[in-house]
């Protein structure tokens, strides 16, 4: 493990805050590679400070607050805006409502501080495969609203990620908001396993979503974290779920396919295999929980 | 290029202007005269330099120096004064739950902000809640018996 001391400051770049969407589209517009976009910059602090990135602009979204910030729900549909920081989604009444597994994992991303500055569209464009907010929006089937200026685009979140930290955005695009499809009948959870309770990165994150109706899974979905170059859809776990029994045994045959479905590495957090077992573990915990509470009065 | 920055601090209004590419904690600290904020591990891990923005506790560390023009912020100075202390300040006092005393602004702003907040914060969901103020030297269990006297008494 490398170890920093920050003896330099900073290399030096300009610094644009535009006011507009129409003057945030002609900046990203204008520039190409040597610009970064700075949403919560828990992430792009980080990344300047170890040289990680050397930009000549930093263009700050904090004056679009408005624009790209907010949730509500419309139509059905539950609307997180990209500068949506995590301490809004957790404390959020919709996002309880529709979206459990998202406030679960919110409340667990880094630390309180961390949470008052880190937004959903940032946690998206920087692209972790540990991101800790793709599982739940995956499980959920949410989609990403990437916007630039000559439009709009719509993608499912795991398209939004290209590979370890390499977001699938074009140049002059950012992450504007994510839509969760907002079902009271659907129920969804999410849990991870780490070195330690708070402030780490996930060694293994799951989210599983599901409408169970009549004893069954109804449309049901489970995603990973951490256990491929990208969050994942466990396909096969989605498969068998649907329109299967809601029992335990069930839930043991869906987790051992979700630990199939993973492709995990060995690295400093945990070995590949250890990360299988907790894959399969930790979705039938999620699957048993979301038995137990449908089944509650 | 330089930038142009109006904010709030501690109440008053300031304006300056800088080069882009300095931290708030290191502005705070080393231009604006509030060295109660420390600048620990400058990667947001330790919580030294936690100020309130716009009312929300931050590691400073992590935000741009320009990125608070039109904004609030406030540091350990700005929540009370050696005669008026904050009720976390003068519990900390109280029950000597200072060591070394680095960690400390960052501490008392971040149980500031349970105080006003988290009012009924169990014991559990304060340690998560100071998961990001790091201690080296105390064990923790003063701070918190601070800040629950601090609740108690107002």
């Amino acid at each position: 493990m490398k170890s920093f001391q920050y003896l330099a400051p900073i290399p030096p770049f300009d610094y644009v805050a535009p006011k507009t969407l129409s003057e945030l589209f002609e900046t990203l517009g204008s520039h190409g590679k040597e610009l970064q976009i700075l949403a919560g910059g828990t992430d792009l602090m980080i990344a300047l400070k170890e040289r990680i990135v050397a930009p000549r602009i930093v263009v700050d979204l904090g004056r679009l607050r408005r624009e790209l910030g907010g949730i509500a729900v419309k139509n059905g549909v539950l609307h997180v805006g990209a500068l949506a920081t995590f301490s809004q989604i957790e404390s959020s009444p919709f996002v309880a409502r529709y979206a459990n597994a998202l406030l679960q994992a919110a409340a667990n991303v880094g630390t309180l501080q961390i949470r008052s500055i880190a937004t959903l569209g940032g946690n998206l464009a920087t692209a972790s495969p540990a991101a800790d907010s793709a599982p739940p929006l995956i499980a959920l089937g949410a989609t990403v609203t990437l916007t630039s200026g000559s439009g709009q685009r719509t993608l499912p979140v795991q398209s939004v990620f290209a590979g370890p930290k390499r977001n699938g955005l074009r140049a002059g695009e950012i992450v504007s908001s994510v839509e969760i499809p907002a079902k009271e009948e659907v129920r969804s959870a999410w849990t991870r396993s780490a070195v330690r309770n708070e402030n780490a990165l996930s060694t293994v994150s799951v989210a599983v979503a599901s409408a169970i109706q009549d004893g069954r899974f109804g449309p049901s979905r489970v995603a990973l974290g951490a256990v491929a170059p990208t969050p994942i859809l466990a396909e096969r776990a989605c498969e068998a779920m649907e329109g299967s029994e809601a029992t335990a045994d069930q839930a043991e045959m869906v987790a051992a396919l979700a630990a199939e479905d993973a492709r995990p590495i060995s690295d400093i957090r945990a070995s590949a295999l250890y990360r299988k077992r907790l894959v399969r573990v930790l979705t039938k915990r999620l699957i048993m929980q979301i038995i137990s509470e449908s089944m509650a009065p | 290029m330089n930038v142009k920055l109006k904010f709030k601090l501690n109440g008053m209004s300031k304006t300056d202007e800088m080069e882009p590419n300095q931290t708030l904690c290191d502005y705070l600290h080393d231009v604006a005269g509030t060295t109660s904020v420390k600048k620990g591990c400058d990667t947001g891990e330790c919580g030294a330099c936690t100020v309130l923005l716009d009312g929300m506790p931050v590691t400073s560390c992590l935000v741009l120096a320009p990125q608070v023009d039109g904004r609030e912020v406030v540091t350990t100075e700005g929540l009370g004064t050696k005669s008026a202390p904050h009720p976390v300040q003068r519990e900390f006092v109280e029950k000597d739950a200072v060591q070394c005393g680095y960690c400390i602004p960052g501490m008392i702003v971040t149980m500031s902000w349970i105080l006003d907040h988290m009012p009924g914060a169990s014991d559990v969901e304060i340690k998560r809640l100071m998961s990001g103020n790091l201690c080296r030297c105390t064990g923790y269990l003063e701070q918190i018996e601070a800040l629950k006297a601090a609740r108690k008494k107002g």
